[in-house]
């Protein structure tokens, strides 16, 4: 139990310090979740949208299998993205296996039915007679969308905190298609997984606590950028 | 100048029809209100005419323009009407917000959004809640946030559905008043739907009364309660005391009808052995105890059944050979020592009879 | 009687096109941030002066986990990088899933302790230019109080009195494998082999034996944990010493000779595989005198003795040493 206290103490050291190989590798994490939760959201907001506004038959069906990916194992992801981008997989030609875009597209494929289940869901919530109500007042079916989008923007900003904090806190896709090499595709969840296997323990703990403060900073940040809107 | 048409309306939800070739006509500048029971079809017709929804069959012509054919350009369309809608809807946001929405959507940005929507506000009553999160507002109030964000256009043609449906008396009187206030002061003409007919009758140049998802009849207030075309209407406006019977004398206009073996005295010209039904509205009725006190052709002995209080008024049950309900003051009751089994005289005026040939059932 | 809000395929091919451009910019722009020059050790303050050229050549190598466990390629890194004017990326792997890289093509070189495995990696074409370049020895390691009473016996003795020991009182008798098809894994089995037994019937003989499934740095933290019996190579076992309560109990044995080799990818076989030159300049660099000399100290300070033995100048002489073309002739 010593051990979280020296945890605590090293990670201010560390952030402190300004530790060189700290800073890097919590760079890169923020760096590459940043890019996957952009990429996702570019298209699991709209996609969302289109499966909540449009009634097709198969619609809850869809749905159940986007949920049924919520809890998609990320070493799963990692294995079947490696089967693609490996050089000698279907897409080797792009050079892909063991370098940060690898981790990316690794990260989008995994939080991508999060993203799109949650929209979904932030929209359900909306009700309909917010519809209504915006186009009544002269709105276009573009200005509606948006009016209800912005309606369920609570919501909506909680499905990307969630899919931000699972992407930059997976490990199993990241080592996998990664293969945390230092200076590269090293990132926080790696380089736990890594201190821990070398049994310096007080090293991983710090550093997770460093990744969970950056994860609540970006969660703050969001929350209070939506509370000026 | 009629400002909205429509021509034999059709709506339909899968095998059900919810409006049935509805043709009315709205006059620039009037406040027109629909009326009818629940589930009649008001609030179909209203999104029709608002282009929310699309109609099955026949035309809606706005200011000359037919805004049903596929060419027509909805959001243009709409943009020159707004509608309120029974439960008030505001946005999670500002009220500020809320108001300033319709602008906004419109390109209508900075000083004149902003003095439009404070100007508006303050006509409301709500001057200092700018900056209040709609979500927080009571029912009332935000039913009036609704209201000014579909004026703050000025449209042509505000549509309200039962807009005071789930008010309070005090707030019911506010959203008429501002009703009214914007209709006299920008010509806007209002079309609106209630189930209340006492609304009705303080708000509207015109009523057209929708049962069923048909347009049974369309007239001014008054035609409307006191003439109502058939029995049906006749009881959605409250007329109680519905009899049928028989002409057995007509004299000169005053025609003698036996109901439950009395003779009742009416004004009518239709002709003797016409099968009829008679209404008479319970105010119009007047209990004395004595038989001599009013001018009324018709004094009926009667006895006292029994008495329901509502608010300030008093229903009372008299059997004068058929069962009359008649209304009085609580205060009345009182100063006449009213009580069951009673008896006294039970009057009404020929005229305050109404006749109507009696409808095949 | 709803309306369509939006336009389905509109709005799905323009956030497609979005995350496509992305996605590209992506793929392009992850070179500026991922070019740091690496610090030696992951502990200290210290930077190296390597300047960062964006774009620079990555060479990969799938190395054996007791080598990165001790450290020793922390230490060459930035040497070799600096040399060949490379980013070299160095994926820590067990043998089993490093030749199974190599066969994909998604290293360029792998580094690995296991003969037969190797052997096989080469006739199926996979690799060429195998050179041997350090060695060392293997160890079993177990609690102090050696429960199943090893201590100095060969290693095929001490393996099976564990396996009697542990199949009678499995409590008290453990034996940590590593599991994963490592050159370590390889070397236990041949182990078992000679001590006379089937390794099925040892897998299946009781709970004593517990496949770990993990590196070596790892498995030794488990087997302190557990009280339980390991075997490891010097160097690990050393750098692990202050976290590990494991003592050395059989320490010699002509099975426990312990031999790197380096392999490069054939560019024939896997068409993928673009940097043989690189390749061989860092297999030829491995067996260069001076690397040779680097590695022989390595440790030493640390340890007071070296965690590898560099193979130039004749420093293996028991049967089973590569023959003196397989260390000394560089690769052409």
């Amino acid at each position: 139990m010593q051990e979280i206290w020296q945890a605590l103490v090293q990670s201010v050291n560390l952030i402190v310090s300004l530790d060189p190989e700290v800073i890097q590798i919590s760079l890169r994490s923020l760096y590459i979740s940043g890019c996957s939760i952009l990429i996702a959201a570019l298209f699991c907001i709209p996609v969302g949208g289109l499966i909540h506004f449009h009634d097709f038959s198969g619609k809850r069906v869809v749905i159940n299998i986007i949920q049924t990916f919520y809890s998609l194992p990320t070493v799963v992801v990692g294995l079947m993205v490696f089967l693609f981008i490996s050089r000698s997989g279907p897409l080797g030609g792009l050079e892909l296996m063991f370098t940060p875009t690898a981790v990316v597209i690794g990260q989008v494929i995994l939080i991508m039915p999060v993203l799109t289940g949650m929209t979904i869901s932030a929209l359900s919530g909306v009700d309909r007679a917010i519809r209504d109500t915006a186009l009544s007042s002269g709105a276009s079916n573009a200005q509606a969308m948006w009016a209800i989008l912005f309606e369920a923007r609570f919501a909506v900003v909680g499905a990307l905190i969630l899919g931000f904090g699972r992407a930059i806190s997976e490990v199993g896709a990241a080592l996998m298609l990664g293969g945390n090499i230092r200076g590269y595709t090293r990132i926080l969840t790696t380089a736990i997984s890594l201190e821990t296997q070398r049994g310096d323990l007080v090293l991983a703990l710090a550093l997770g606590i460093i990744l969970i403060s950056i994860a609540m900073v970006v969660s703050i940040t969001m929350n209070i950028l939506l509370q000026r809107y | 100048m009629a400002i909205l048409e429509t021509m034999d309306l059709e709506q339909r939800a899968g095998a059900s029809v919810l409006l049935s070739k509805v043709s009315l006509s709205v006059e620039k500048g009037e406040i027109f209100a629909v009326i009818g029971p629940t589930g009649a079809g008001k609030t179909t017709l209203l999104r029709l005419i608002n282009l929310l929804d699309r109609p099955a069959a026949g035309d809606i012509i706005f200011d000359g323009q037919k805004i049903t054919d596929p060419s027509c350009d909805t959001v243009k369309a709409r943009r020159r009407m707004a509608m309120v809608f029974q439960k008030p809807a505001v946005f999670n946001n500002t009220v500020y917000e809320n108001v300033a929405y319709p602008l906004k959507v419109r390109g209508t940005h900075g000083k004149t959004e902003k003095s439009a929507v404070h100007q508006l506000l303050e006509t409301i009553g709500l001057g200092g809640y700018a900056r209040r999160k709609a979500k927080t507002l009571s029912g009332g109030e935000a039913q009036r946030v609704a209201l000014a964000r579909a004026v703050v256009v000025k449209p042509d043609l505000l549509l309200l559905d039962e807009p005071t449906a789930n008010l309070d008396p005090v707030n019911v009187k506010m959203i008429e008043e501002l009703v009214m206030r914007f209709n006299r002061e920008r010509g806007l003409t209002v079309i609106m739907s209630t189930h209340d007919m006492q609304q009705a009758q303080r708000v509207a140049n015109r009523i057209g009364v929708l049962m069923n998802g048909q347009l049974v009849q369309v007239g001014r207030p008054g035609d409307i309660f006191y003439s109502p075309d058939n029995a049906r209407i006749a009881g959605f406006v409250g007329m109680r005391n519905m009899f049928r019977g028989y002409i057995v004398r007509n004299e000169l206009g005053i025609a003698v009808i036996n109901i439950g073996g009395r003779d009742i005295q009416t004004v009518s010209d239709l002709p003797v052995e016409s099968a009829v039904e008679i209404y008479i509205r319970p105010e119009d009725v007047v209990l004395a105890m004595t038989a001599a006190s009013s001018s009324a052709r018709n004094n009926l002995r009667c006895s006292i059944t029994s008495l329901s209080s509502i608010g300030p008024l008093c229903t009372v049950t008299v059997d004068c050979g058929f069962p009359l309900e008649v209304l009085v003051t609580d205060k009345s009751v009182v100063e006449m020592g009213l009580s069951q089994g009673q008896e006294l005289y039970a009057s009404f005026k020929a005229s305050a009879v109404r006749v109507l040939p009696s409808m095949p059932r | 009687m709803k309306t369509l809000l939006i336009n389905p395929i509109r709005s799905v091919s323009i956030s497609l096109i979005i995350t496509c451009l992305l996605l590209g910019v992506i793929l392009a722009g992850c070179a500026p941030a991922a070019t740091q020059p690496a610090p030696a050790d992951n502990t200290s303050s210290q930077i190296t002066a390597t300047p960062i050229i964006p774009g620079k050549a990555r060479f990969k190598i799938a190395t054996t986990t007791s080598l990165y466990d001790t450290g020793l390629w922390n230490y060459l890194e930035p040497m070799f990088e600096k040399k060949a004017n490379v980013e070299m990326d160095i994926v820590y792997a067990g043998t089993g899933i490093a030749l199974e890289y190599g066969r994909r093509g998604d290293v360029d070189a792998i580094v690995v302790h296991d003969p037969a495995a190797e052997a096989k990696f080469i006739d199926e074409g996979y690799g060429i230019n195998k050179r041997s370049f350090a060695f060392n020895h293997f160890l079993i390691a177990g609690p102090v109080a050696d429960p199943a009473g090893i201590k100095d016996l060969t290693p095929e003795q001490a393996f099976k009195k564990i396996y009697e020991a542990g199949i009678a009182d499995p409590a008290k008798v453990k034996f940590i494998s590593r599991g994963d098809n490592s050159g370590t894994h390889s070397k236990e089995k041949l182990i078992w082999k000679a001590a006379g037994l089937n390794y099925e019937d040892v897998q299946k003989s009781g709970p004593w034996y517990v496949e770990a499934g993990k590196g070596m740095g790892p498995c030794l933290l488990m087997a302190s944990e557990e009280g339980a019996y390991i075997l490891c190579d010097i160097s690990t076992f050393l750098a692990f010493k202050g976290k590990v309560d494991l003592v050395p109990l059989v320490e010699k044995g002509d099975l426990f000779l312990n031999v790197y080799d380096v392999i490069e990818i054939n560019p024939e076989k896997i068409t993928t595989a673009k940097m043989l030159p690189t390749a061989k300049a860092f297999t030829n660099w491995l067996i260069s005198d001076e690397v040779q000399d680097l590695i022989g100290n390595y440790g030493v300070a640390e340890y007071g003795r070296p965690l590898f033995t560099p193979l130039k100048g004749g420093g293996c002489t028991e049967s089973g040493c590569p023959k003196l073309e397989d260390y000394t002739v560089p690769v052409e």
